[in-house]
């Protein structure tokens, strides 16, 4: 079968043949194609299966509005489900299959379900599955997954990539029909910026559907001539193939272009652009979607929307069916009939429920006033009507239209509602519109041709005029003003067999009034209770019908019943384009230290501490288990000398005469007094009185700080620190700015590390214990000259100090100081190490500083200075932070020292059962010691400064286990802190 | 959403952090009699404002300035958007 | 120690490479400065004036002394960060008394220019700001993000843009802007 319902060119390139296979058919198509149009064009009617009752059906529209023609694109990992097959463009090559039945499509098992609907109706999954309640984990719900759902997904990670963007406009117009090319001309020749978005390969809209005339002109020759005009403004942004899908607030509309979905091959570039638009204006331009009429057996492959009938004969020279039978409410359906006779197809019947006159002659069809379809006949393709006269018509299509929606979605993704316009039977954009948004042609009511040019024209004079822009002088386009009566017709209650009104979630209009039985009566409720309007087309052609029929069923009028809340996106968009490029390891960037690849070249582990990679340990050739590497790390720093890239604590430059006081403000201890060339140790709280961050602080100079934050609180506490400047001390003198970035710093620490310093440090600076003593820091030159500084500070507690460079010295720094350290055995140490050691030492980090712990908690509360106001110091004496029950870190060591702590376990004093009640506190860190050589840990525990000695259970039921711990000292490691000052 | 900074214009408001109410800016006197309760009050006590309310929003991703928004919570609509800083000032703060 | 000598690296390796007629390369030996007012900025205003030959620039503006081959870009009400060009001498930190507070920035930002006519298209894709030469003129700078990395982006002529971001991060900022051009490429 070649194309035999292929009647004339339409707008395709009948010159060149593409290949597709349908369910692995070969057929053929010409460039210009949907694959809709193609399979028509091959006389393919049945196309899918639905949802529920696994019904027969075909393809029902000729746009994005599509509920039937669902199909799986292309194969293997590019396979895309629910794809419209009215909105696919064809290419050489391109496969597609049909969804949701098992076994042929021409003979579904899963049919049976159409037998059983009586059954399947509306709220039955909430009525039937309610009990027994054991069975719905096992029998309910593994059934129902497995039936739900229609296209499947390969299973395998999308090859494609995906890009988004960003877009400014004076003016973005949604839609290039007539009103939005006629829009476009106006703001395009006035100099204002405008993107004019269309979701077709082919702007124009209903223009190639219909067979008007624009300035005497063909619709299409009227497009293709304006597209020429607007493609030479450099000012005109036009984006083909691109759904605007939102309208968010502020002007901001979400955009999905389509870039190579219409190629055989994305050939490497992003296959979709996620754009964010920011546009001043924007000028609504989306046309109007056609609706059905619910009568007996409407969902028949076969029965399509009248104008989508229309597109196909006209846009793309395919008749949908030999034999045509038009059902319509209002005069647009009839010129469907009249462009099918024009073209040579056979017109069996006009079949119009108005008691009229009919308002053309139809050659050949027999025409039927005052009269309805009340039935249809051909499982797998539609070959009889009933009508409601008890006369019977052959037909192998119906056209049915029950009028046009204007499309509102947009006009009212800000909660805006749409009004009903009773003389049009349609919601046209009522209310408040977000800020910004006007509206133009069908989507604004104007259903006409004539009138969508000129309210285009109109839209955009007064658009440009709010912006302050001169409209120029555009001459309104000339077009007939065709009639579009209509009268209001929803339901032929003469029908006794079943009516759809939502064709993709298999909706009837017996599901409405079971719904209006059960007392789900309000829209949002009938939807939900229904799922009218709830599957991927969102209703876009049931949804008015569906809310019809309620306020019928209410006895309310449609304004009264209302409509749904319109939501983003207008139509699907893929949740890869949502992604974009964060995928993979581009999910975040990737924060590298400055000596990273010295590290790397050295064969170290690396882990990810938030964006940064550090190097966590650095094995050696032999060591087979981190722990190895860990000890090694950890044994030879504490008796000779290791060094470790500490470059990712923040650092912060504080300056200004109010500097110090600035300081004594922010820190809970003072610093005010610290003299220059010293650290000193500083703790910050928030505002409740909850630590917020630690670390060390050095004076440079009078007026000149440097303050260092943890890693993962560095810009938090950069944040702060501005809010402190701006919104509560404004006139202090006191300047703010990162100097993370800037600086490569390294811990050199244990009994050597003076010694290898003195290899690297220039002779000018003198750093024996006497001149530069524990907490002692100041600026220095090394290697010869290049600047650098040094703090005497201690992490790990070995005398130990920490050197920085200029970042773009760091590689090479790391690599000068093991070089120097070779007499020494120096090693690098990674995080794991350095937490082993922090830990043995007993200093707290970010286990301990989790939120929830105040300076008393950790034994730091002498700290918090009583003497003067700083953030957080009055509301960290609220009684409830200071009572004698409160938590103190403290040290934990198994009683029997084989075992290993694990962190996360709580504490039960003996005898106690594991409980919440009897909870005292819990464990925080733990690590191996090699210097104790056992399993040590930090916790919190109730009152834990005063029961030093005392054997307490630590629980950890999550993962099993129970041990017994003695609660010691935190500083396991020289307490008395003789080595760093030694 | 879109800030209309007063320094550099619309800017998105993905570059801005959120904090609150901009009462905070009025930090109790610390050595007030009643500085607990001044305290708590001003940590704690919110209203929770449908209609126009006046937070503070940070330009991280910008020139670093702490800004009040004035902003309707029920339609997101900025009516108005100052430097903290001489909100602050005009409201008295100083060192 | 004599024998051993630190060597400097740039934060990438020098990168340049050529799409069409747009080249992205990485600008080398910048100076950075950042210079802070104090609070009452009067002296500071006139010594920036006396020393550098330079306004100071409104907050989103740069100034710029040709001869001098230096720029001052407004990043914030009293800050502003000073560029020096790679052919000065290797300390160019100015001095401008007690009422400037100057923090080096040098070695804090990988400096990448973008230029040629795929420019602004390329940028789109990752830059929230509105680079339309009637809004993002030849004297404009701003701090934005782009893929979740803070970035200073400079217009430095038409279809000519200088791209500042953290250093630790440059690659995937290299990474970033790279691809970009490459999705229209």
């Amino acid at each position: 079968m070649s194309q035999t319902y292929r009647i004339g060119r339409g707008l395709v390139d009948t010159n060149s043949t593409i290949k597709f296979a349908f369910n692995d058919q070969q057929y053929t198509g010409h460039p210009g194609d949907t694959l809709s149009s193609a399979l028509l064009a091959n006389g393919i009617r049945l196309v899918g299966r639905s949802f529920k009752y696994h019904r027969p059906r075909g393809i029902f529209s000729a746009g994005s509005e599509e509920p039937n023609a669902l199909v799986e694109l292309r194969r293997g990992a590019y396979q895309e489900p629910n794809t419209r097959a009215t909105v696919a463009e064809l290419f050489d090559g391109l496969q597609a299959r049909s969804q949701n039945h098992r076994g042929p499509l021409g003979f579904d098992f899963m049919g049976v379900n159409d037998l059983l609907s009586p059954f399947l109706s509306a709220g039955f999954y909430y009525k039937t599955f309610m009990w027994p309640k054991a069975f719905w984990e096992k029998l309910y719900e593994p059934v129902i997954r497995a039936s739900a759902g229609l296209g499947s997904l390969s299973g395998k990670p999308d090859p494609d990539s995906y890009d988004k963007g960003f877009l400014h406009a004076d003016v973005l117009i949604v839609g290039a029909g007539p009103s939005g090319l006629a829009a476009a001309l106006v703001a395009g020749e006035s100099g204002a910026r405008v993107i004019l978005a269309d979701e077709d390969f082919r702007p124009g809209g209903r223009l190639h559907a219909e067979t008007m005339l624009v300035d005497d002109i063909s619709g299409e020759q009227w497009v293709a001539n304006t597209l020429s005009r607007l493609r030479k403004m450099d000012n005109v942004r036009l984006m083909i193939r691109t759904t605007v899908y939102g309208a968010f607030d502020h002007g901001i509309y979400g955009a999905l272009e389509k870039k190579t979905d219409h190629l055989a091959s994305s050939d490497g570039m992003p296959r979709q652009v996620l754009w964010r638009i920011y546009a001043k204006r924007c000028i609504v331009c989306a046309g109007a979607t056609e609706r059905s009429i619910a009568f007996g057996n409407n969902d028949r492959p076969g029965i399509m929307l009248a104008g989508a009938v229309r597109a196909y004969v006209n846009r793309w020279g395919v008749t949908p069916g030999k034999r045509v039978a038009v059902f319509t409410n209002n005069d647009d359906g009839w010129r469907t009939a009249s462009d099918l006779v024009n073209q040579g197809v056979e017109v069996s019947a006009v079949i119009d429920s108005r008691d009229i006159d009919a308002p053309l002659s139809i050659s050949g069809a027999s025409v039927v006033m005052g009269a309805s379809v009340v039935d249809t006949m051909g499982r797998a393709g539609i070959h009889t009507i009933k009508l409601s006269n008890r006369q019977t018509i052959k037909a192998d299509c119906l056209a049915v239209s029950g009028g046009w929606n204007p499309n509102v979605h947009l006009t009212c993704h800000q909660r805006g509602r749409p009004e009903w316009n009773e003389s049009q039977a349609c919601f046209v954009p009522g209310g408040v519109l977000p800020d910004g948004m006007s509206v133009a042609g069908a989507a604004n009511g104007a259903l006409s041709l004539s009138a969508a040019l000129s309210s285009g024209i109109d839209s955009a004079s007064l658009t440009l005029q709010s912006l302050s822009i001169k409209p120029a002088s555009v001459d309104t386009p000339r077009a007939d003003d065709e009639s579009t009566r209509v009268s209001a017709f929803w339901h032929v209650k003469e029908s006794t067999k079943r009516c759809w009104i939502d064709l993709q979630n298999d909706v009837t209009t017996k599901d409405i009034v079971v719904s209006h039985q059960d007392g789900f009566r309000a829209v949002e409720h009938l939807k939900r209770y229904t799922t009218l309007g709830m599957a991927t087309d969102q209703g876009k052609t049931s949804n008015v019908l569906g809310l019809a029929i309620m306020a019928e069923h209410a006895g309310k009028s449609i304004q009264e019943t209302g409509t749904t809340i319109f939501r983003p996106p207008y139509t699907p968009v893929p949740m890869g384009a949502f992604a974009g490029r964060s995928r993979g390891k581009d999910f975040r960037p990737t924060r590298k230290t400055p000596s990273h690849a010295w590290a790397e070249a050295r064969g170290a582990v690396f882990v990810e501490t938030g964006n940064w990679l550090r190097a966590q340990w650095f094995p050696i050739d032999g060591e087979t288990h981190w722990r190895e590497s860990v000890d090694r790390e950890v044994t030879q720093t504490r008796n000779s000398v290791g060094i470790c890239d500490v470059s990712t604590l923040g650092k912060i430059d504080v300056q200004g005469k109010d500097a110090g006081e600035f300081l004594n403000r922010v820190y809970a201890n003072t610093f005010a007094t610290l003299a220059v060339g010293k650290v000193r140790y500083g703790i910050m709280l928030r505002e409740d009185g909850i630590l917020m961050d630690d670390g060390t602080t050095a004076r440079l100079g009078e007026n000149h700080f440097v303050m260092t934050t943890t890693t993962a609180n560095a810009v938090g506490v950069f944040r702060h620190m501005e809010f402190c400047r701006q919104c509560l001390w404004p006139n202090l003198d006191v300047q703010l700015i990162s100097a993370t970035e800037q600086w490569a710093q390294f811990a050199v620490a244990g009994p050597n590390a003076r010694k290898l310093l003195q290899k690297v440090v220039d002779a000018d600076t003198p750093i024996d214990n006497e001149s530069f003593p524990f907490m002692a820091c100041g600026e220095i030159s090394i290697c010869g000259g290049t600047p650098g500084r040094l703090f005497r500070i201690s992490f790990s507690g070995e005398l130990a100090y920490e050197i920085a460079v200029p970042t773009r010295y760091g590689n090479s720094m790391m690599d000068a100081l093991i070089k120097a350290g070779e007499e020494f055995q120096a090693v690098p140490y990674g995080t794991e190490a350095l937490g082993v050691m922090r830990i043995e030492k007993g200093h707290a980090a970010g286990n301990e500083l989790n939120g929830q712990t105040t300076a008393a908690n950790i034994g730091l509360g002498r700290m918090v200075s009583k003497k003067k106001d700083s953030i957080g110091n009055t509301l960290s004496e609220r009684e409830g932070m200071n009572t004698e029950n409160d938590l103190a870190l403290v040290g934990f060591m198994p009683t029997n020292k084989s075992v290993s702590l694990s962190a996360g376990a709580h504490f039960v004093s003996k005898g106690n059962e594991a409980n919440t009640e009897n909870d005292e506190g819990w464990m925080t860190s733990v690590a191996y010691s090699p210097s104790l050589e056992c399993s040590i840990g930090l916790g919190f525990i109730q009152r834990g400064q005063d029961r030093m000695g005392d054997i307490v259970i630590a629980a950890d039921p999550l993962r099993g286990g129970t041990t017994e711990v003695e609660i010691v000292s935190p500083h396991f490691i020289d307490p008395e802190g003789e080595r760093l000052r030694g | 959403m879109i800030i209309h900074h007063p320094l550099l214009g619309p800017r998105d408001a993905a570059e801005f952090v959120y904090l609150g109410d901009a009462s905070l800016i009025n930090r109790p006197d610390a050595s007030a009699d009643d500085a607990a309760e001044q305290f708590y009050e001003y940590q704690y006590l919110r209203d929770n404002v449908a209609g126009e309310m006046r937070e503070l929003w940070y330009h991280e991703q910008g020139d670093r300035s702490w800004l009040v928004v004035t902003r309707n919570t029920l339609t997101h609509e900025i009516s108005k958007v100052e430097l903290a800083r001489d909100v602050a000032r005009a409201n008295g703060r100083d060192r | 120690m004599a024998n051993i000598t630190l060597q400097a690296t740039s934060p990438l390796n020098k990168y340049h490479q050529q799409f069409g007629d747009t080249t992205l390369s990485e600008m080398v030996d910048l100076s950075i400065y950042s210079i802070g007012l104090a609070i009452q900025p009067d002296a500071a205003l006139r010594s920036i004036n006396d020393v550098l030959g330079i306004a100071w620039p409104e907050t989103g503006r740069y100034t710029v002394n040709e001869s001098a081959k230096v720029q001052l870009l407004g990043l914030q009400a009293d800050q502003a960060f000073l560029l020096v060009g790679a052919d000065l001498s290797k300390d160019a930190r100015p001095n401008l008394g007690a009422s400037a507070y100057i923090t080096d920035q040098s070695d804090s930002w990988a400096a990448l220019r973008l230029s040629g006519s795929m420019s602004r298209r390329a940028l789109e894709r990752i830059c929230p700001v509105d680079l339309h030469p009637s809004v993002f003129k030849q004297d404009c700078v701003t701090r934005t993000s782009m893929e979740h990395l803070a970035v200073i982006i400079l217009c430095e002529a038409d279809d000519q843009y200088l791209l500042l971001s953290p250093t630790s991060s440059a690659e995937s900022f290299l990474h970033a802007v790279e691809t970009s051009i490459k999705n229209i490429y």
